[in-house]
């Protein structure tokens, strides 16, 4: 196990660097002039190039990526000020170190991404575990219907209507917000409740169905049709052999989904107006603010690869057949 | 496992579809429907100069109001700058009145909203002698920075020296230059500011003793009470002025300090106990806190005013607008309406011509005639946001004329587009090919369609050029730019055409960065510029600069004017003392208070 | 048809024949036509109509917006008999045409992407499962790189970048640029998924007899690939593409409503989405159509390929 984490653990390393050269390799092919963005209304030549000097844009790119990557081990100093290590570089427009202006921004990203996760996760599955219990009926047909329906929806259309008829309309609906939870729980909750039953809509659908068809499939599988043949009770059966069977491949589809929603569930954050990280990538990009957005995509990608070794190592402790390799 | 089962639980899978389809068929359409909405009728106020007796402090009490409590403020753009010296954007200049006081400020009357020009650190707005060529002032009684030391001339003298240090690149530069010369130049005078021990000369500027101020320049300078209204003609203590460091940490002379700053976040300023009430004829000290968060667009804050629950009772805005796409919203709403205020703003939006590829006069007259002013405004919010603009210098400037209309824009809010393919016509350039810039943002990029529909009706080839929104105007600032027609905004710094005329129609500013985008030189205009700015009598040159940009209109048509902007705000019920700061073009937070 | 069939039916008969009798898949397929018609037909439903996706009906005559709000005078987002499905606020445009239009760019974008994904996920799937050794684990880690992009935010963050390629600052970005722009970044990250189930099947359909006759009887391995292995890939590769379609329209979408995508005037179904959430608080109406179409397109889609893979392969248990 421990050599497994390891391994993978490099690997993940080894793809984050990619990642970071890849993204910074391209971004300074972007026309942007960032000395401008701390220039202000009467900008001239004279102020544009002191603004330039100040900020090392003026190295080349190679050596400014060197300094980045050294900056994130080490921490760097600059000469607006001293960047604490990680030192995901300094933006021009918040005039600020990245790092801390994400770590900010975390909170939202995180309520949204766990709070929709353990909502659909529960409904998903807890559907698809009755689906697949009362296969064949009404109930299981209904279900079917529902998931393939919200599966089929967007956040940019339902999350609209949601909050046209819950909170502009009905008035029975905060308008979505983040409040700390550490200030006011009840706040905490009530703002975040319609983004987490949007996503939910939209995302339980996968876990309806892959719960119901994993169940299905377990059922006839040879060790449940012994277990049965022992004369178990259906019910024991159920949930402690076919159900077990059941949960790797969601796990698996979980950790991938909690993974990219960590990395910044851009269009959601932007229909509800929260302040995330996903948000801060679309704010960057329209503000040109190149050292953000690098930070928000190299966290971001850690995210994914990190909840894939979890799901990885998870996978392994819930279904023994599964060899480390 | 049969097709059919499966089959059927797709039928009702449709079946389902076809529900959420009814049922979002049942909710209510828009639009107004009833009655249409009426165009609001505004004046603006000008502003006059107060006298030494108006300099005086207390500010008079507001009716009403009470002390305690802390008002929530919501703004879109994070401040940047709480360094005085380097604030100049509305955003920054309105949220400093609460913190930094100048040498002399606008006072805005709570129940008529007129504006008047008096002594804030100053006992007055300054005495002039030897022609206007030298300034007095006398700081008053009793001043004391946050940290409970007084302010002294020393501290005035070092706020402006500071400015002549390199980092200081964002302020505004009119008394620099006057006192020490053009452009960049000035820096020459004070290498490195005041840091190394270095001062201005005493022939410059002068503090003879700890209350005294002396500014001597070369020629007449007649808007001096103006300039030293700017934010960075304060005070600044010596010992705590770490450079770059005091924007994060500025000592504060007003009846707030910075308790919190967050950069992207928001800032909250808490009472200042050693500010004085009887030294501030401007300023009261009603809330115990102002909490400012940024990023709320002007979307979330309406949504949040217009809401009025909770903490949101006690928010206000400073300058962000009423959202376009909930105008109408608000208007129906009577109780909303009771809090809001409509109310114009200094800043003009032009399009600039690029006079260095766009050569004939005719086309561009051309073009100013087919500018749809109307149907462009409507795509940044109508009438609650702007009035159709006739003339280069907008009404809340001294002088200005109404009617002053030459390419009939109130007329025809869709462009002349017949007189336009006339014009081009007899120029013999039809087909004239029109390259048009414009930011990446919503209400420009539907702007852009309606520019292109009207040009190209009017005879124009138009090639449209999107723009980043971030480096829109390093873009557009170049010289040598390609494009030939494009957005920009302007505001007067004082009520004044002194602050409009010369740096955007002066040949003397054709470079990089500066605001003359059309890059007007005409020898005709710049002497006119250099006469009016001799007029020692501020009365007498205020219509002189209004004709004068009445005449680059007519004459050069270097720019043609779209609209005059308004900012329609909303505030919570829960917070009463609101009023206009009309030489920001924002909303005062000096005598707010929470009811 | 491969020679010496005994059997009256081909399997590609068969499988026709199992379709038709899926009556919901049947409906779903004559859904999705009837959305590529729309697309293909555009200009002819404008020629019908009367009216085009660019003028600015609003704005021409003033007694279609309120002046102030800019909001159609009339109830239901202006809906009559002139403008079917209303107004738009603001700009006063058709909102029918700019929907037929707009899913005409999408779909084009979509199935553009859909294509070359397809192709680049059957030449990598095949490539690294057949070749196996060195190339497949490089294409493996290749996969895995680009797998750990964060999808969404790599589209949003390089659109910008794509188009600066491309485009000299001077110019225009004309809009083909932009579209083309827009199938290049779904493309390059579009594509793994389809690879990696190619590799995993060519895996385990190399060690099957039939190709090991092949290999024994001489046969190149660029015939063994296109004779033998990829008629036995067919059903995934069809059912992958059709699901990666809708995928493909909605991330499009997605990109336009987030305002990296297609600009003004080109009518796009995801601005139409982007439009309708500034405008939702005066004009639900205008958002009714597009979501609607859209909801209806997806689920047609997802329909169509369960209903293809039951035809194709009737052993799946659902």
């Amino acid at each position: 196990m421990l050599r497994f984490l390891i391994r993978r653990s490099l690997g993940a390393v080894v793809i984050l660097v990619l990642i970071s050269a890849i993204t910074f390799f391209l971004f300074f092919a972007l026309p942007a002039d960032p000395a401008r963005l701390a220039c202000g209304k009467n900008c001239d030549p004279a102020s544009l190039a002191l603004i330039n000097e100040n900020l090392g844009l003026d190295k080349p790119i190679p050596v400014q990526y060197g300094e980045f990557m050294v900056g994130i081990v080490a921490g760097r100093d600059f000469p607006v000020g001293h960047c604490d290590a990680p030192c995901f570089g300094y933006s021009f427009v918040n005039q600020e170190p990245v790092w801390p202006t994400i770590v900010d921004r975390f909170p939202t990203t995180l309520s949204l991404a766990l709070g929709a996760a353990v909502v659909f996760l529960a409904v998903g599955v807890g559907l698809g575990m009755i689906a697949a219990w009362r296969r064949g009926t009404w109930i299981d047909k209904l279900f079917s219907s529902l998931s393939l329906l919200g599966q089929s929806l967007q956040v940019y259309f339902v999350g609209v209507l949601c909050l046209a008829w819950f909170v502009s309309g009905l008035s029975i609906m905060e308008q979505p917000a983040y409040h700390p939870i550490t200030e006011n729980p009840a706040r905490w909750f009530s703002g975040m409740l319609l983004p987490w039953l949007v996503l939910s809509l939209i995302f339980m659908a996968n876990y309806s169905r892959m719960t119901r068809s994993q169940l299905v499939e377990q059922l006839h599988e040879d060790h449940v049709r012994t277990a049965r043949a022992k004369g178990l009770s259906g019910r024991t059966v159920f949930f402690r052999y076919a159900w077990r069977g059941a949960i790797a491949p969601i796990v698996t589809i979980f950790g991938m989904d909690l993974g990219s929603l960590l990395g910044g569930a851009m269009i959601t954050e932007y229909t509800f107006t929260l302040h995330g990280v996903g948000r801060l990538a679309v704010d960057s990009v329209r503000l040109t603010d190149l050292p953000m957005l690098m930070g928000v995509m190299l966290i971001s990608s850690a995210a994914i690869v990190v909840f894939t070794i979890v799901v990885d190592a998870l996978y392994a402790v819930i279904d023994p057949r599964v060899r480390l390799a | 496992m049969t097709v059919n089962r499966t089959s059927k639980v797709r039928t009702c899978a449709i079946a389902l579809a076809a529900g959420a389809l009814v049922l979002t068929a049942c909710s209510e359409g828009g639009g107004s429907g009833s009655d249409r909405s009426t165009e609001p009728t505004m004046e603006a106020h000008g502003i006059t100069l107060g006298s030494a007796a108006d300099s005086t402090g207390p500010a008079k009490e507001v009716p009403g109001a009470k002390k305690g409590g802390t008002v929530r403020v919501l703004q879109r753009d994070a401040y940047e700058y709480l360094d005085p010296g380097q604030i100049y954007v509305t955003d920054e200049l309105i949220m400093q009145t609460v913190y930094n006081r100048t040498l002399t400020n606008y006072q805005v009357d709570d129940k008529t909203g007129k504006t008047k020009l008096v002594g804030d650190l100053a006992t007055d707005i300054g005495r002039s002698s030897d022609g206007g060529r030298t300034w007095t002032y006398t700081l008053k009684d009793g001043l004391k920075f946050e940290d409970g030391t007084p302010i002294t001339s020393r501290d005035v003298r070092h706020s402006i020296e500071r400015l002549y240090a390199k980092y200081q690149t964002n302020g505004p530069l009119y008394l620099q230059q006057w006192l020490s010369g053009e452009g960049q130049t000035f820096r020459k005078a004070l290498p490195d500011g005041p840091y190394g021990g270095d001062h201005l000369p005493a022939s410059v500027l002068d503090t003879p003793d700890d209350k005294t101020i002396v500014f001597h320049f070369d020629q007449p300078r007649a808007e001096v009470p103006f300039a030293v209204a700017m934010p960075n003609i304060g005070a600044v203590p010596p010992g705590k002025d770490k450079k770059e460091g005091y924007n994060k940490a500025p000592v504060a002379s007003g009846p707030y300090k910075v308790a919190d700053f967050k950069p992207g976040k928001g800032i909250t300023f808490v009472r200042n106990e050693h500010w004085d009430p009887k030294t501030d004829p401007i300023r009261h000290q009603y809330v115990d806190r102002f909490e400012v968060s940024f990023g709320h667009q002007w979307m979330d804050s309406t949504r949040r005013l217009l809401a009025d629950q909770g903490a949101d009772k006690r928010a206000m805005t400073w300058n962000n607008a009423v959202d376009p796409a909930q105008i109408s919203t608000v208007l129906k709403d009577k109780e909303a309406m009771a809090r809001s205020l409509t109310r114009t703003q200094p800043y003009v939006d032009v399009v600039s011509i690029n006079t260095s590829r766009v050569k004939n006069k005719k086309v561009r007259e051309a073009l100013a005639w087919a500018f749809p002013n109307g149907q462009y405004l409507q795509q940044y919010g109508g009438p609650k946001a702007g009035e159709i603009a006739g003339s280069l210098v907008g009404p809340t400037l001294k002088g200005h004329n109404r009617d002053f209309d030459p390419f009939q824009k109130r007329k025809y809010p869709g462009g002349n587009i017949k007189k336009a393919k006339e014009l081009l016509k007899e120029a013999g350039k039809e087909g004239y090919r029109i390259v048009y810039a414009y930011g990446n943002d919503k209400p420009a990029q539907d702007a852009s369609v309606v520019v292109v529909r009207a040009l190209e009706a009017a005879g124009f080839t138009v090639e449209k050029k999107e723009l980043d929104r971030g480096t829109y105007y390093t873009q557009i600032g170049k010289v040598n730019n390609t494009y030939d027609l494009y957005r920009s905004s302007w505001s007067a710094d004082w009520p004044s055409g002194s602050t409009v005329v010369p740096p955007v129609y002066s040949g003397k500013n054709v470079h990089d960065s500066s605001p003359n985008y059309s890059h007007l030189n005409s020898p005709t205009i710049n002497k006119e510029i250099e006469r009016i700015e001799r007029i020692e009598d501020l009365d007498k040159a205020a219509p002189e600069w209004v004709k004068l940009a009445e005449r680059v209109l007519t004459e050069e048509i270097p720019q043609v004017p779209v609209f005059y902007n308004r900012l329609f705000t909303l505030w919570g019920s829960g917070i009463g003392g609101v009023k206009f700061h009309e030489p920001y073009g924002a909303v005062d937070p000096t005598a707010v208070f929470v009811r | 048809m491969v020679a010496g069939e005994l059997v009256g039916r081909s399997p590609r008969q068969l499988m026709w024949r199992r379709f038709r009798r899926d009556r919901a898949g049947v409906v779903a397929a004559l859904v999705v036509l009837f959305f590529f018609a729309v697309a293909l037909l555009a200009p002819v439903i404008s020629w019908l109509y009367g009216k085009d996706a660019y003028t600015t009906y609003g704005l021409d005559r003033p007694e279609l917006l309120d002046p102030v709000s800019g909001y159609p005078m009339k109830p239901n987002g202006g809906i009559d008999g002139e403008f079917w499905f209303g107004i738009e606020p603001k700009l006063g445009r058709d909102v029918l045409m700019q929907l037929v239009y707009g899913i005409r760019t999408s779909l084009l974008i979509g199935l553009a992407a859909t294509v070359l994904s397809t192709i680049t996920g059957i030449v990598i799937g095949v490539a690294a499962g057949y070749l196996g050794g060195r190339t497949d684990y490089f294409l493996g880690r290749l996969i895995d790189l680009l797998l750990s992009f964060p999808q969404q935010l790599f589209f949003v963050a390089f659109m910008p970048v794509v188009t600066a390629l491309f485009v000299s600052p001077e110019k225009e970005t004309p809009t083909y640029l932009r579209v083309t722009a827009l199938v290049l970044v779904l493309w390059l990250l579009g594509w793994m998924q389809l690879a990696r189930l190619l590799r995993g099947q060519v895996l385990s359909l190399r060690e099957r007899e039939f190709i090991e006759a092949a290999r024994v009887t001489g046969a190149s391995p660029w015939r063994i690939i296109r004779r033998e292995l990829l008629p036995n890939l067919g059903t995934p590769i069809l059912v992958q593409s059709t699901l990666m379609l809708p995928m493909f329209v909605t991330a499009e979408a997605g990109l336009s409503f987030l305002g990296v995508g297609v600009v003004e005037p080109t009518p796009d179904w995801g601005r139409m989405f982007a439009k309708g959430a500034e405008f939702y608080e005066g004009d639900i109406t205008y958002m009714f159509f597009p979501g609607v179409a859209m909801v209806v397109f997806v689920v047609a889609f997802n329909l169509l390929g369960d209903s293809v893979r039951d035809a194709m392969d009737p052993k799946t248990t659902r």
